[in-house]
């Protein structure tokens, strides 16, 4: 575990045996919940300020760890040893391994993903409850912060059948029964996030390049679409404020995108990265290395006095008001980009494009109304599955 | 009719069991019932159960009931084992004794009928061998002596009813069916249970027992907490009439019973329960249905926070105190520096001390050698730094980087221009300075291209050079053009003014009036015929070198020379009056004279500037306003001697900067500040001509018109007193002036008016032709932007051989071209914006500056134009508004405070429709309460 701000982790949690797959924090930040490709579920206690072999980290390096925890619960990697504590918790049936795995909001519950979606109580050693879909492997789950006894959960794709479905499905953990519907989507979903401050709203990070933008209540119709990445988006992840969230993708970059737009607003990139979260943006990669984002690259740190704060919201408005003027629009949304990313995007405008007008002309040679126009949001969902 | 090789393996194990299972121990027992259902359950899905034990006979002797299989109710009760052919596996010896045991006590209890169906008839059907171990063909197994095993007496059986019990009693009471499971082993046990809870005798239970005719189908496995149907059946059942019995005659029994046939009216067969599929699916359905419902209660909460202009994060996270003076109330010493620090400042000797006057503080002063060396110590300190400082000072001033100095000089003069705006002796110091300039200027003529560098370049020539060069060449002539121009402008005025002031005063004080006037005259003339000899002296660069001005500037100049002229000859004629009277006057010296008068007046003059410069401190004006009075005095003289002389503005204006312009300008300060100025002017008029006084007021009022009146209807007494006063200084003038004033105020009249707006624009740009000039410039902007087609031009050999082109001229086509651009242009002019528009000009020109603050498309927010523009039409900068709005049209999207955990949102009941003030209170509540709350921006609705 890593204190923010700092080079050196401050925890090592050592046990699992496998990789580990999720990892999840409780909302005090005192208890961890880990889960990996060992097929156990392991519950950590944090040890809060109270570091005595660390030389590296003194206390006062510990004490903002507290805090941040809670931004960004999934900031917290670990590698090797020392303060693991307490629980172990083995299915009795043999399953497959865990893939995700995540946290109720204020609550003692916790659920991880795998073969089964599993419920679980901090208290006992035995899951709670445990929902099934089909024979199909859950990718990941995530719990609605707002409402915290439903929870949402993605599932791979059936990959025997062809007109497959995937169903991200959406359950209530607390009651007995739980209730889950599907969207059959054509390709993988890979996560899924709530949003914070709208509950019946989630955004799920797909294989095809894009975002989508769900109600939990009309899952026939993605609310928007969130185009931008050039491959898989891997992870996505809100702000804690719900006007934005960010996605990390298989194309090397991390992407900042309004709840409400179709393009993103930021995008970061290096070589080699994957996943994120939080209101600075955290990306871990797979070179091992954990990396800390700005999430607006240009704000200022540290303390503003008032008269500054003021001047630059101002400038900030300002900005804001002329953002659809042609100069200001080009260097507002100018960003530079690795080529082969670039480049991808480019053709990928192309080939959209290029799609685009096939099928115009397929419409233009067919009957009228024998091709009736799908919109994009609808376009890749193939049913709704209950 | 079942073939399942599970049941042949089961068998097999049954066996295996049964061969090691000496002696049968009870829980045994139960697992082989156990063992057994799980078969049969496994095999089909047709219902079995396992009959434990009869003990209405008072066998005690445990028996396990054979498989059995119950296909339906009707099939159920006809079944006779014994007719048909046993053709099943062959059962072990030991299950086959017990099943004839079973059949043999089956049949002498015959009144049970259930049981009698429950026969061990529909047992396994097909022939098999017997098994190796019972042929004791191999000696693989143990031999078993006693396959039986007997319980020992002290065994009691306990029965648990099934759940399938609720299917066909179906509204049951719960009571009911604990009161079956609990007790349906033994008829009289039941019955004696059933008495003691019920209060009823044991023989009102006794009819009702075999009514129920059970049908179950079982869904679950046999085991103690599914007991087998047979348990459940006949002996102790209890229908809900039982129950519903003993109530008869209570209250609300009626309706009980009404209920109850309600029910067993509508009582329909069960259907079977889904496929787990479908059921889950349903189960999904529901719970999603639900959800949604449940999940929609946020909507109107999602929408306000969507709708609002900013979403607060901020928790209002407790600091305490605010104020300094409440935090140092709070403070407490502790330590030692501290402690002595407020001992020595709440002691109370000080304290009242300081109470009282504060003399005796100086009493508690003492100090002590350590605080003198403290403070010499201090000082010390003080005088270092302010050497160092001198050093640091010293280092700078070495510095030789030009740029240094440029900046520094910058700088300095940055601080003057400060100092100017702020200290009149200092705008005094630099304006010597600037003047000082100038003169250098002048006399170096440095920035005239004097220099070698310029004197090359120019040399060279300009076209050639790169663009900085020009720059700075054209930097140097204007600044050249600047620093001259400023110095003319300055001179001119100072110089005027001055020879003006002196001219004057020396008026004034040495020459006689009429002297004065004819001096006056001379000088005006003078001036004149210097306005007519001065002549084109155009000026060569600067803003009047434009052509039009210059054009302006001859008309002025033809005009101004002619009135000069027609002044000229009346200040000629006006000389020679004033020469004629002259001579009159001096005939009549020694009496009255108008000489006298002049002289009185001039006294007067003179006194009263002396006594307004004691009376009121205007400083400078005073004199520029005695002068200007005995300028109007002189005009009205002029006036007097020639009646018919209108006072043209611009002939004054010819004539001198003196007279007229500052009459006026005189007046206009005396409307400006009102009061003492007023008097004190009428007041010199008053003394110029003593009788004249009214005469003068009345005329002074009307030059001033309506301006004046205020003012001079105010002043009206005093002017009285300055009258009085003036009259008793000069008493003894008094009587001969009277008359000769009499006479001059007589002929003056108001000649003078003033001319009207339009009159002075005229005159203003006399010289400017400005709609010719517009009219041109809208040609020329046409022509710029539709341009007029080339004429083609004949180019010997060009397009045909030149015999023809001599021949023909223009070939046709060439001319059609020209003919069609010509066409075009002027369709094109005719449809442009300023075509029927005389006065206008409309650039259709596509402007590139302007297009930078143009969007190409209406941004995607809005959906109409004008909405857009008005939302960028106001700036929001602080420059344009005022701070209470600031806030409000800047504030970001999202406000939250470093360091503050932002939860999710939590639920609050919001109403949909609530505006404005609503909004306000909600606001207000939620600032209070804590946690991830978001406000509404009062501040801005209240705003707009």
């Amino acid at each position: 575990m890593f204190a923010f701000g700092t080079w050196l982790p401050v925890f090592q949690f050592r046990g699992h045996q496998g990789a580990v797959r999720g990892l999840t924090a409780s909302t005090d930040g005192r208890i961890l919940v880990s889960c990996g490709t060992d097929c156990t579920v392991r519950l950590w206690n944090v040890p809060l300020a109270t570091v005595t072999d660390s030389d590296d980290s003194s206390d006062n390096s510990v004490k903002p760890l507290a805090v941040y925890v809670l931004v960004i619960p999934l900031l917290l990697k670990y590698d090797v040893l020392r303060h693991f504590v307490s629980f172990y918790y083995k299915p009795n049936y043999s399953s497959p391994f865990f893939r995700a795995v995540d946290h109720q909001w204020n609550g003692d519950l916790f659920a991880t993903a795998g073969a089964q979606v599993d419920i679980w109580d901090h208290n006992r050693s035995q899951p709670v409850n445990s929902f099934e879909w089909g024979k199909d492997t859950v990718i990941s789950v995530r719990f609605n912060p707002g409402e915290p006894n439903v929870l949402a959960t993605s599932a791979r794709m059936n990959k025997c059948s062809k007109p497959c479905k995937l169903p991200g499905e959406v359950s209530r953990a607390e009651q007995a029964m739980s209730w889950e519907t599907a969207y059959g989507h054509r390709t993988k979903t890979n996560s899924i996030a709530w949003n914070p401050m709208e509950p019946m709203n989630f955004t799920a990070a797909n294989e095809d390049c894009s975002c989508y933008s769900y109600d939990a209540r009309k899952l026939d119709e993605a609310r928007c679409v969130h185009k931008d990445h050039v491959s898989a988006v891997m992870d996505i992840d809100y702000s804690p404020t719900g006007r934005e969230f960010v996605t990390g993708s298989y194309d090397r970059t991390v992407r900042i995108f309004q709840f409400n737009a179709g393009h993103s607003r930021e995008v970061y990139h290096t070589k080699r990265m994957q996943s994120c979260d939080g209101s600075y943006v955290i990306s871990g990669s797979d070179d091992t290395n954990l990396r800390i984002w700005k999430a607006k690259a240009s704000e200022q740190l540290g303390v503003l006095l008032p008269r500054e704060r003021r001047n630059q919201e101002y400038l900030e408005a300002v900005k804001n008001r002329y953002k659809h003027l042609p100069e200001v629009k080009r260097i507002v949304r100018h960003r530079h980009l690795p080529k082969p990313i670039y480049k991808a995007s480019a053709l990928r405008r192309i080939m959209t494009e290029a799609e685009r007008k096939k099928e115009e002309r397929r419409r233009a040679h067919s009957a009228p109304g024998s091709m009736p126009r799908v919109p994009l949001r609808k376009k890749r969902i193939i049913k709704e599955i209950e | 009719m079942w073939v399942c090789p599970n049941c042949q393996e089961a068998k097999l194990g049954y066996r295996r069991y049964c061969r090691r299972r000496v002696p049968l121990k009870p829980e045994s027992a139960c697992a082989l019932s156990l063992l057994l259902s799980f078969f049969t359950t496994e095999m089909a899905e047709t219902k079995r159960k396992t009959r434990d034990y009869n003990n209405r006979q008072g066998n005690k002797k445990r028996k396990v009931s054979s498989f059995k299989t119950l296909k339906s109710k009707s099939e159920k009760n006809n079944n006779d084992g014994e007719r048909r052919k046993r053709t099943g596996p062959r059962l072990p010896n030991a299950l086959r004794k017990e099943l004839e045991h079973m059949g043999r006590t089956n049949r002498s209890n015959s009144d049970d009928e259930e049981i009698d169906s429950d026969d061990a008839n529909d047992v396994y059907e097909y022939e098999e061998a017997i098994p190796e171990e019972e042929s004791m063909k191999n000696r693989r197994f143990d031999p078993v002596e006693n396959f039986e095993y007997e319980l020992p007496k002290e065994f009691k059986d306990e029965n648990v009813a099934s759940e399938d019990d609720d299917d066909d009693s179906d509204g049951e009471d719960d009571g009911s069916r604990e009161y079956q499971e609990g007790d349906e082993a033994d008829g009289s046990r039941h019955a004696r249970m059933l008495q003691d809870i019920t209060g009823l005798p044991v023989e009102a239970f006794e009819g009702k027992k075999r009514k129920n005719d059970v049908v179950l189908s079982e869904a679950y496995p046999e085991s103690e907490y599914n007991p087998s149907r047979d348990v459940l059946n006949g002996d102790g059942r209890i229908s809900i009439q039982d129950l519903v019995d003993p109530l008869h005659g209570k209250s609300g029994f009626s309706k009980l019973r009404k209920s109850m046939h309600r029910m067993e009216k509508k009582s329909t067969p069960i259907l079977a329960p889904l496929p787990k599929a479908d059921r889950e699916k349903l189960e999904r359905k529901v719970t999603y249905e639900q959800s949604k419902k449940d999940i929609t209660k946020w909507e109107p909460l999602v929408k306000r926070n969507r709708e609002a202009p900013t979403l607060y994060f901020d928790e209002d996270v407790d600091l305490g105190f605010s104020t300094i003076g409440a935090i140092a109330s709070e403070f407490e010493p502790r330590t030692e520096f501290e402690k002595k620090i407020s001992a020595l400042v709440n002691d109370n000797e000080v304290l009242e001390a300081h109470k009282k006057d504060g003399a005796r503080l100086l009493e508690l002063n003492k100090i002590s050698v350590e605080d003198v060396k403290d403070h010499q110590d201090r000082l010390a300190k003080m005088r270092t730094l302010l050497f160092r400082h001198e050093m640091k000072a010293k280092r700078i001033k070495k510095i030789k980087s030009k740029t240094y100095h440029r900046l520094l000089k910058k700088d300095g003069l940055k601080a003057a221009v400060a100092e100017m705006e702020m200290n009149p002796e200092a705008a005094k110091e630099l304006a010597m300075k600037q003047e000082f300039k100038r003169a250098e200027e002048r006399l170096t003529l440095k920035h005239k291209n004097s220099s070698k560098w310029a004197k090359r370049i120019l040399k060279r020539g300009l076209d050639v050079q790169d663009e900085g060069t020009r720059a700075a060449i054209a930097e140097q002539l204007h600044q050249h053009a600047l620093l001259t121009r400023k110095m003319k402008s300055m001179k001119d005025n100072s110089s005027s003014d001055d020879s003006s002031d002196e001219d004057y005063g020396d008026d004034i004080s040495d020459s006689s009036d009429q002297d004065r006037a004819s001096k006056l005259l001379e000088k005006a003339k003078e001036k004149t015929l210097g306005v007519i000899n001065e002549d084109g002296e155009v000026p060569k660069s600067g803003v009047l070198s434009l052509p039009f001005m210059v054009r302006g500037l001859q008309k002025r100049k033809e005009t101004a020379d002619e009135e000069a002229k027609l002044a000229l000859e009346e200040y000629e004629s006006s000389l020679k009056q004033l020469e004629g009277k002259r001579v009159i006057e001096n005939v009549k010296k020694g009496t009255a004279s108008g000489r006298r008068i002049f002289g009185a007046a001039k006294k007067h003059v003179e006194d009263s500037s002396n006594k307004i410069k004691v009376d009121n401190y205007y400083g400078s004006s005073d004199s520029e306003d005695n002068l200007e009075a005995k300028e109007d005095i002189d005009v009205d003289r002029s006036n007097n001697f020639k009646d018919e002389i209108n006072f043209d503005p611009d002939l004054l204006r010819e004539e001198s900067e003196i007279g007229h312009n500052s009459f006026f300008k005189s007046l206009e300060d005396i409307v400006k500040d009102a009061g003492p100025k007023t008097t004190y002017e009428v007041a010199i008029f008053a003394a110029d001509s003593w009788k004249k006084a009214n005469n003068e007021r009345s005329k002074c009022e009307k030059v001033a018109d309506v301006n004046m009146k205020n003012s001079s209807k105010v002043d009206k007494p005093v002017l009285h007193d300055h009258d009085i006063e003036d009259v008793e200084d000069g008493s003894d003038s008094d009587s001969e002036g009277q008359m000769v004033d009499g006479i001059l105020s007589s002929g003056t009249k108001p000649t003078y008016e003033l001319p009207s707006q339009a009159d002075l624009i005229r005159r203003a740009f006399a010289g400017d032709d400005v709609e010719d000039d517009f009219e041109k410039d809208k040609e020329q902007v046409l022509n710029e932007e539709n341009p007029e087609p080339e004429k083609p031009v004949l180019v010997p050999g060009w397009g045909q051989w030149t015999n023809i082109q001599q021949k023909n001229g223009l070939p046709s086509w060439m001319l059609q071209e020209h003919d069609n651009a010509r066409k075009k242009r002027e369709e094109a002019l005719k449809k442009r914006k300023d075509a029927h528009l005389k006065h206008v000009i409309i650039s259709e020109k596509l402007d590139k500056k302007a297009e930078k603050l143009h969007t190409k498309t209406l941004p995607y927010p809005y959906t109409s134009k004008e909405v857009f523009e008005q939302s960028i039409r106001m700036p929001i900068g602080p420059e344009f508004n005022p701070v209470t709005t600031i806030g409000a049209l800047n504030r970001p999207e999202v406000v939250k405070k470093a360091g503050v955990i932002i939860k999710p949102i939590k639920f609050e009941d919001v109403n949909p429709h609530e505006r404005g003030e609503d909004h306000k209170r909600s606001g207000q509540k939620k600032k209070k309460s804590t946690g991830g709350s978001i406000k509404r921006n009062t501040n801005k609705i209240k705003v707009k």
